[in-house]
């Protein structure tokens, strides 16, 4: 009763809408954004933010380090480059993909909300694209901002900023590339995987699994197979392509006794390698959107 | 303007015809869909939202084609789901604003029109409260006005009254034969509550394995009877056999005597035989046939069958 009392009270009518109807590319726009605010748990609860609030202030540590030193040390003293940076953090990086890909496409398929999206002003692949783009561009603040933060911490180690910025700039440009080259990878794994199924818990553990089990089975391969096969084994492997792709952006041939320097494969072909796994998880997405029952 | 055409749809799955060479014509109002369970109705309603492409034919929704033009359609239209579709962990006045931008509304005009929607179905403080809690009453209000909040011009609303107890089926209903008649929105309801297709509808269109059985008006389908209903306060038996021994045909229905009509002088015959018997005369009216009459029949198979499964 007192519902419907206050609702006589608030009632002010209801207006039709005259306004403009922007379509399609409007709601990706509005649905990558909802998204990307849902990955960082903007806008949820406080159970939302956790993870991923606290795996992206983690991945900073290393970076802040350095910068602290470079704040207290009077030298120069360059603890962390930037190519060996995602070696430190790269499993921060697959928890965090762990952590906000099923929640990212899992949870409309948990709710049942899909039929809502695709009866309204936008395709299938669109919804597919907006998830994508959002996970992308999540995995490349996880990247660039430490890069940033690591890059004056460095600079300001030599206690001379601006002389760093003019030699080192050239750094920029690989910074950038192996950072998004990681966060296409990255994304596109952990969405392909995760959009397969509603159940949370599964697609979390496949994907880890996936960035884990892939690298050590990589390892042992290169250690106890014939090496001319085994050391084809990491171009499948997410973490030693983030590493081979890194090096190879920053033009530093890596240690002979490393992984990667024992493999001896020309830098490039892990930049292709990941491009091809990138481009391959997207298609598994499209498709995957293409025929699942709304 | 055609509100709905369709030619010769048909939706095959493996070892089954879902929807079987519908071909049908409407005309905006509140329309009516009911059939059995798996008769096609949330096929049918999947179909013109391009949530399923047909096996064969075509449909039109407000003149434009469900396949070829659907972004376009879909800006105009409004889906109400059977089943829950709510996210549990944000309020429903960030989902439903986020889904008024889906459906091509600018950002301060989708947050406008959601604080006005859900004001409307009767959502005031709990609005900004996470989903998760919400009484399934509540998740029905919500999920009618992200249905509405783009102002469609035709919504589908598949079992709106699900799950409702019945004062929250009145509401419902009630807000369902406002938005059609005060706002001048089209709305095809799928329900299988015959009752609620007569309260609020003004069409009915009724399919069976996937074929059309009957699209007309409501209003065709209830004409008046040729019997008269008396209530009165006081032993209706008395009534009765005084009645009858003027030679009229009674029936006894509850608290209600159901008289067939013969002649003009039967009004006045009742009314002098109550004032006779010192009874208060309730109500004396010519009944109107009612939909569940036209399905008694069908209705009783399938309960027989589901009785026996």
């Amino acid at each position: 009763m007192s519902e419907r009392a206050a609702g006589n009270i608030y009632d002010l009518g209801y207006r039709n809408y005259r306004g403009v109807r922007l379509g399609r590319r409007h709601a990706l726009f509005a649905l990558y954004v909802h998204s990307l605010r849902g990955v960082f748990g903007i806008g949820r609860g406080i159970s939302s933010k956790v993870f991923p609030i606290g795996l992206a202030i983690v991945i900073l540590v290393p970076a802040a380090f350095q910068l602290g030193i470079a704040a207290i040390a009077d030298n120069t003293i360059e603890v962390l480059r930037a190519e060996d940076y995602y070696g430190y953090v790269q499993i921060i990086l697959a928890l965090f993909c762990t952590a906000v890909a099923p929640e990212l496409v899992g949870r409309d398929q948990r709710t049942q909300t899909l039929p809502l999206y695709f009866s309204r002003a936008l395709k299938r692949d669109d919804y597919a694209l907006a998830k994508w783009g959002a996970l992308v561009t999540a995995m490349l603040v996880l990247t660039v901002v430490p890069q940033a933060v690591l890059f004056v911490g460095n600079g300001m180690a030599g206690n001379d900023l601006s002389g760093y910025l003019k030699d080192e700039w050239e750094q920029v440009p690989a910074i950038l590339g192996s950072a998004l080259l990681l966060s296409l990878m990255t994304a596109g794994i952990g969405l392909a995987i995760a959009a397969q199924t509603s159940r949370r818990a599964y697609s979390s553990v496949a994907i880890l699994a996936t960035f884990v089990l892939a690298s050590a089975i990589a390892a042992i391969l290169l250690e106890a197979s014939d090496p001319d096969v085994g050391r084809f084994s990491l171009l499948l492997s997410p973490f030693h392509l983030v590493r081979g792709f890194t090096l190879w952006f920053f033009g530093v041939s890596p240690d002979a006794e490393s992984q990667i320097g024992r493999a001896d494969l020309p830098g490039a072909i892990y930049a292709m390698s990941a491009l091809l796994i990138a481009s391959l998880t997207i298609i598994l997405l499209l498709r995957r959107y293409q025929r699942i029952t709304a | 303007m055609t509100l709905v055409h369709t030619e010769s749809l048909t939706k095959r799955y493996p070892g089954v015809t879902a929807l079987d060479g519908l071909t049908l014509e409407l005309e905006p109002g509140i329309i009516g869909l009911v059939g059995a369970n798996g008769a096609g109705k949330s096929t049918l309603i999947k179909i013109l939202l391009g949530l399923l492409e047909p096996t064969s034919g075509r449909a039109e929704l407000l003149g434009f084609d469900v396949a070829q033009q659907g972004i376009e359609l879909r800006q105009y239209v409004g889906y109400m789901p059977e089943h829950e579709c709510l996210p549990t962990d944000v309020s429903a006045t960030e989902f439903v604003a986020h889904m008024a931008q889906i459906s091509g509304l600018p950002r301060t005009a989708a947050r406008e029109r959601t604080a006005e929607t859900l004001r409307l179905v009767g959502l005031f403080e709990e609005r900004y409260r996470e989903m998760r809690g919400y009484s399934t009453g509540m998740k029905q209000r919500v999920k009618l006005a992200q249905a509405l909040v783009h102002d469609p011009q035709l919504m589908l609303l598949d079992e709106p009254t699900n799950g409702l107890d019945p004062a929250g089926r009145d509401e419902m209903l009630e807000l369902v034969g406002r938005i059609s008649r005060e706002f001048g929105i089209a709305i095809i309801m799928a329900s299988h509550l015959l009752g609620e297709i007569e309260r609020v509808c003004d069409h009915l269109v009724e399919i069976e394995g996937g074929r059309l059985v009957r699209s007309a008006p409501i209003a065709s389908l209830t004409e008046q009877t040729q019997v008269l209903a008396v209530e009165v306060d006081g032993p209706a038996e008395a009534l009765a056999l005084r009645l009858r021994e003027h030679g009229l045909d009674v029936r006894e229905d509850g608290r209600l005597l159901l008289v067939q009509v013969d002649d003009d002088g039967l009004y006045d015959t009742i009314r002098d035989t109550v004032v006779d018997l010192g009874l208060g005369l309730i109500r004396l009216e010519q009944r109107r046939q009612r939909l569940e009459d036209l399905f008694r029949a069908p209705v009783a198979v399938e309960e027989e069958e589901g009785a026996s499964v």
